[in-house]
């Protein structure tokens, strides 16, 4: 039994029911289904997802994230992505005879990257596959929680702020966002209003809007 | 990160929920208690030594006259201060304990003030000058429990202490003038939960299984209660550490009192 | 502390503002009002202004205090030099780091340390006007500020203490009934569970007298439960619209 309505706010230790399924940020305790977060729940039949409001990036396999490189070991690269654990990527990343090469030929310390997760272990480390350095542009910083929303359902809202203000963009899943191109202010702009309305109905068109006044105004 | 807690934590986890202790002890039971008074006895005004199983702390007294507090005039001062000696641990030197040692002085001292064991009223010497009583406890072996074993060690060297001579506004050494005036035994009592059992007097290997901890402090009435450790205790862990606190004690005055 | 001939801390069953014996004081919250925190609470407790700030788990300094099993949580307990009528020393005092260990402990037994091996969570209590029963309001902040930033817990944590005035059990005393009261126990509870998270006591009292401190204390912290709840779901209300 799902204890909760479709949408209700949640908060830590906030019963949601008695059993059925759930997705994350819950736990099961003495045979109830707990919210371990602030945050809306969706009840979908006999599950309950909790939408935590906030909170920071814990790695997940297939996410795409931004990452700095941190230190050029021997055959791999530490990587910051934004996490409280660290990711490492093999030199194989960038060529075939990693253990003998200089791998800072390729990405050294502070250089920007995008990767994909293809391994997170039992202590949260991450392994990062397929770089694309990320040149020139900047990188700011969105909470993780909003990424699913800046970039929409199908991709919508990326495309259209891509398509409106002809900025290239890279989303991290880690929260941090890279962006290149002439009207880039214009672009972060519309994305802090998503951060700061993300759970708003008929986000996409406000922010179509709120994109055609602002480039129209220029 | 304590090595220690992750060799045999798991193991007396599990021995806890057959109802047993590594060193076979009922889990209401103390370990063996030895406590021998007057220790240091040339310098200090009191001192005791305890060994509380294999735990053994020593604790001494100094006097000194000094000024009252500000809020409370004519009376005498009490000061506990804890040294987690690096001999006592390996883990002593190696990480700062020092929030470690801060609550440990402060439950002992808590205790002991909070009980009325030691008259200020009678430690004032004039309006301006007290005596400054000065608990020093010495940690040389961390096998457990440090918290009963400082306080019935601290207890123990108040009992023996001796009050230095004061005349013509001077200390002399070495020459005493009756007893400190003591009138109580608070006795520390301190649970271990483990397993959702409590279990009276942990050893090292049994803290670093433990979720919560509780230490209460008596003597007729519950003087300082002190919950510590990530875990969580419930109402009736409360009434029954109370309740051993209280029988416990009793047994352990007996010996303190000698 | 000596408190004047005649000075009574009862009149009528009355406590020296007005409260009845099992009255606690009016409790304000707002939530995640700092920028730079990832989660942030200031708390209104009676006469004591508090403010929580919790930065997401990072990687754990110094390097041997890491545990690959759990996140290290440390709470750092700080009373302003102004917070008193007397000047505080800046700085950790003896105090302030019990209190900072017993509030770290507290929260380490609320938040699922277990999802961050390896990692640090730093959580600021600063104490900005103190009047009697700051380690249980910085504590009630502590668990807001937590939620607030998205950190996962079992439960939040909510606090309260109990104390002894002119012989009878009152819960929730100001900073006359503390300095001239007989005893003192803060309270610390998991809500939903009715577990203790902190508790401590001093003074003098009897068995029957503590059970009726620990209910006072503990039905306070229900209260203050109750005005953390509405804290948060207010806040999330207020960026939440009507949703999609």
């Amino acid at each position: 039994m799902i204890d909760v309505k479709d949408r209700e706010l949640v908060f830590p230790g906030r019963i949601l029911g008695d059993g059925g399924g759930r997705g994350g940020d819950s736990f099961i305790d003495g045979g109830h289904i707990v919210s371990s977060v602030d945050g809306m729940v969706r009840v979908k039949g006999n599950r309950v997802d909790v939408i935590p409001f906030r909170g920071g990036y814990a790695p997940k396999e297939s996410d795409v994230v931004i990452g700095i490189i941190l230190q050029v070991l021997r055959g791999s690269w530490l990587v910051d992505i934004n996490s409280f654990s660290k990711a490492y990527m093999r030199g194989e990343e960038a060529t075939r005879d990693a253990l003998n090469s200089d791998l800072s030929r390729y990405f050294r310390v502070g250089d920007r990257i995008s990767a994909k997760i293809s391994e997170v272990n039992e202590l949260k480390s991450s392994q990062l596959i397929r770089p694309w350095r990320l040149e020139d542009g900047i990188i700011i910083e969105v909470n993780p929680k909003k990424i699913p929303r800046v970039v929409g359902k199908k991709r919508s809202m990326l495309n259209m702020i891509r398509e409106k203000t002809g900025c290239r963009i890279v989303v991290g899943q880690n929260g941090r966002i890279w962006l290149k191109g002439n009207n880039l202010e214009t672009a972060i702009k519309a994305i802090r209003k998503i951060e700061r309305e993300a759970q708003s109905r008929g986000l996409t068109n406000r922010v179509g809007e709120f994109l055609s006044n602002e480039l129209q105004s220029r | 990160m304590k090595l220690e807690e992750h060799l045999r934590g798991d193991y007396i986890r599990n021995l806890v929920k057959e109802g047993k202790r590594l060193d076979n002890r009922g889990f209401d039971e103390y370990r063996e208690l030895e406590i021998e008074p007057g220790y240091v006895g040339e310098k200090a005004c009191g001192s005791a030594f305890v060994k509380l199983g294999d735990t053994k702390v020593l604790a001494g007294i100094s006097m000194d006259v000094g000024e009252p507090y500000a809020d409370s005039p004519g009376e005498g001062v009490l000061t506990t201060s804890t040294e987690l000696r690096p001999i006592a641990s390996p883990y002593f030197e190696s990480g700062p304990p020092r929030q470690e040692s801060i609550e440990l002085a402060r439950i002992v001292d808590r205790g002991i003030r909070e009980s009325g064991a030691i008259p200020t009223e009678k430690l004032a010497i004039d309006d301006e000058k007290v005596w400054v009583v000065f608990i020093d406890i010495h940690v040389l072996d961390n096998c457990g429990n440090l918290i009963d074993a400082s306080g019935i060690a601290s207890i123990a060297a108040l009992l023996d202490a001796k009050m230095p001579r004061f005349e013509d506004d001077a200390i002399i050494r070495g020459e005493w003038d009756g007893k400190l005036p003591i009138e109580s035994t608070p006795i520390p009592c301190t649970v271990a939960k483990i397993s959702d059992q409590l279990l009276l007097d942990p050893t090292q290997d049994e803290e670093y299984a433990m979720g919560a901890r509780l230490t209460v402090a008596t003597t007729d009435t519950i003087n300082a209660m002190q919950k510590g450790g990530v875990g969580t205790l419930t109402e009736k862990d409360i009434d029954d550490a109370i309740e051993l606190a209280f029988s416990r004690g009793s047994d352990i005055r007996k010996i303190v009192e000698g | 502390m000596k408190r004047d001939e005649g000075m009574k801390l009862l009149e009528n069953g009355k406590r020296l503002d007005g409260r009845a014996l099992d009255e606690i004081r009016d409790v304000k919250i707002e939530v995640g009002i700092l920028k730079r925190a990832a989660g942030s609470a200031y708390l209104e407790w009676g006469n004591n202004k508090v403010l929580a700030g919790v930065y997401y788990p990072r990687e754990m300094h110094p390097k041997f205090m890491r545990d690959p099993t759990k996140a290290v949580l440390r709470c750092t307990y700080n009373m302003a030099p102004f917070s008193v009528d007397d000047r505080k020393r800046p700085g950790p005092d003896r105090r302030s780091q019990e209190i900072s260990k017993i509030l770290s402990e507290a929260l380490s037994s609320a938040v699922i340390i277990e999802d961050y091996p390896d990692a640090g969570i730093d959580v600021s209590v600063e104490i900005l006007q103190a009047d009697a029963g700051t380690r249980c309001a910085g504590l009630t902040a502590a668990s807001v500020a937590i939620a607030d930033a998205g950190i996962p817990m079992k439960d939040l944590v909510s606090s309260c203490a109990a104390g002894k005035i002119d012989g009878e059990i009152a819960v929730d005393l100001m900073k006359e009934e503390d300095n001239y009261g007989e005893s003192d126990v803060p309270l610390a509870i998991l809500p939903r569970k009715k577990e203790v998270v902190l508790l401590q006591m001093d003074g003098k009292l009897s068995r029957e007298e503590f059970k009726r401190a620990y209910k006072l204390a503990f039905d306070g912290a229900m209260k203050v439960y109750e005005i953390q709840k509405a804290a948060l779901l207010s806040s999330m209300n207020s960026v939440k619209g009507d949703g999609e």
